[in-house]
């Protein structure tokens, strides 16, 4: 029943994100990223091995949806180690609280605004070392930081309710301890 | 704190590896098969979704639209009527210079739907994920002869180029984008230079920035600037409009001369676009207008 959600879940902030966000008209450049979000709540309640693989799969369908305008596997690499992180941290340390009782709105928005804030500087960082001249200080501070306040903003209408769901859904007894989940859980 | 399982950190690093290798194949110069194939299928995706978003936002658009442009409509009244003394004054002043503009436009947007083969296409979405680049996706394709490398116009001048094209939408890189840099002319003078995106290293902060290669040639503001063109009409095709003149910035000991251009078109409201697919029949190499033998007193 999780991976169904799941399932329906990231496809769909990934073409909300592509059809919906991307064409409005931001004239400072960065938008809100739900893909972002979304990856954060699966991350936040999946092994770290999981958290990669579906922060893989997000990452990859953004790079392949038009417009092509990156180099395929940019934002691929970003998100899956993002995820893969997040995951690690939250397994190893619990620092989010537990996810058997509905995590409080405020941490949720201060773990997608860290992610946030850390993939849109691992997308800058990959460009510079790609080369890309349209990498400058100003331009990558200006995204960085309004994409990490809308991705925050758009918390708690898009990771909130599919943690939670997760959380509902997904083995309370084992969701509560801290210690190793079963690996490949989804 | 960063314990994790030797399986769960193979599957990392295979992933990881898996991205680096499509980043790899991806910034390769040329096409690949394997990312483009991904791109194809990225894209047959995405024209749906986007029709179906395009069809169900419509109202909500418009809406916005007008409410964006509420406040601002006073202003702009007054902005306008200012605007217009200011044009009725000069109309009087330059009763005999009107007659030779008015020709010149005309000739100059014969230039452009006269000898052209024009796909039509709407602007499907502006901004980017990342908010780097400054491209857009329309809703023409390879199907509809759209190929990478190709001018893309609309009615008020040149939007930019097509550089990636699938069978139903394709990405096109406004001029404006830091990547951009485009081959131009001034229509007045005939000297060349280059219209880059953005700001070019030394000039001013602007949207478009003409470096002229001629320290000699005059050049004032209003000046209007045209597409030079290039080999068979890929990218550029010549005598497409790209804006006018707003300043010149002197630079003591430059090698060039540095010049602000206001873009010809409005890309905040991109919507209608027009991809160049077929040059005309004869050649028009470097020259603005198309032959016309009886206004042919033109060089």
């Amino acid at each position: 029943m999780r991976t169904v959600v799941t399932l329906v879940a990231v496809p769909a902030a990934i073409l909300a994100q592509a059809a919906i966000v991307n064409r409005l008209p931001f004239d400072w450049g960065a938008g809100p990223d739900l893909v972002v979000a979304v990856v954060v709540a699966v991350a936040l309640t999946t092994s770290p091995a999981a958290a990669a693989g579906c922060g893989f799969a997000a990452g990859l369908a953004m790079d392949v949806l038009p417009p092509a305008e990156h180099a395929l596997g940019r934002y691929t690499l970003v998100l899956c180690l993002a995820a893969y992180v997040l995951a690690l941290l939250h397994r190893n340390t619990g620092t989010t609280g537990a996810l058997n009782g509905r995590p409080p709105v405020r941490a949720v928005m201060g773990v997608v605004a860290a992610t946030a804030l850390g993939v849109g500087l691992g997308y800058a960082v990959v460009g510079l070392l790609m080369g890309d001249p349209r990498v400058s200080l100003a331009a990558v501070a200006v995204n960085t930081l309004v994409g990490t306040a809308l991705t925050a903003l758009a918390a708690p209408l898009v990771a909130f309710p599919l943690l939670w769901v997760r959380g509902a859904l997904g083995d309370n007894e084992y969701s509560a301890i801290r210690g190793p989940l079963p690996s490949g859980r989804w | 704190m960063f314990r994790d399982s030797s399986r769960s950190r193979l599957i990392l690093a295979v992933l990881i590896a898996a991205a680096v290798a499509l980043l790899v194949l991806d910034a390769r110069p040329g096409g690949d098969p394997v990312t483009s194939a991904a791109r194809t299928g990225g894209e047959l995706v995405f024209a749906p979704a986007a029709a179906g978003v395009n069809w169900a936002t419509a109202p909500a658009t418009a809406l916005y639209d007008g409410l964006r442009r509420g406040p601002g409509a006073s202003g702009r009244i007054a902005e306008l009527e200012q605007a217009n003394t200011d044009l009725k004054d000069q109309l009087r002043a330059a009763r005999i210079d009107e007659q030779r503009a008015d020709q010149l436009d005309e000739l100059l947007g014969l230039a452009g739907l006269g000898g052209y083969e024009i796909v039509a296409a709407q602007a499907v979405t502006h901004v980017t994920a990342r908010g780097y680049a400054d491209t857009a996706t329309i809703d023409a394709g390879t199907e509809s002869g759209v190929r990478p490398d190709m001018t893309v116009v609309n009615g008020s001048g040149l939007v930019g180029r097509v550089t990636e094209a699938g069978p139903h939408t394709a990405t096109v890189m406004l001029s404006t984008d830091v990547k951009s840099a485009v081959g131009a002319r001034l229509e007045a003078t005939r000297k060349i230079g280059v219209v880059n995106g953005g700001t070019v290293p030394g000039g001013p902060d602007a949207e478009l920035t003409l470096e002229l290669f001629d320290l000699e040639a005059p050049v004032e503001s209003g000046d209007r600037v045209v597409t030079l063109g290039s080999h068979e009409g890929a990218p550029f095709v010549p005598g497409v409009p790209i804006g006018t003149v707003d300043d010149v910035h002197v630079a003591p000991g430059a090698l060039s001369r540095i010049a602000r251009i206001t873009p010809a078109v409005d890309f905040s409201s991109l919507d209608v676009v027009g991809v160049v697919v077929r040059g005309p029949d004869e050649g028009p190499r470097d020259s603005v207008l198309p032959p016309r033998p009886d206004k042919g007193d033109r060089s």
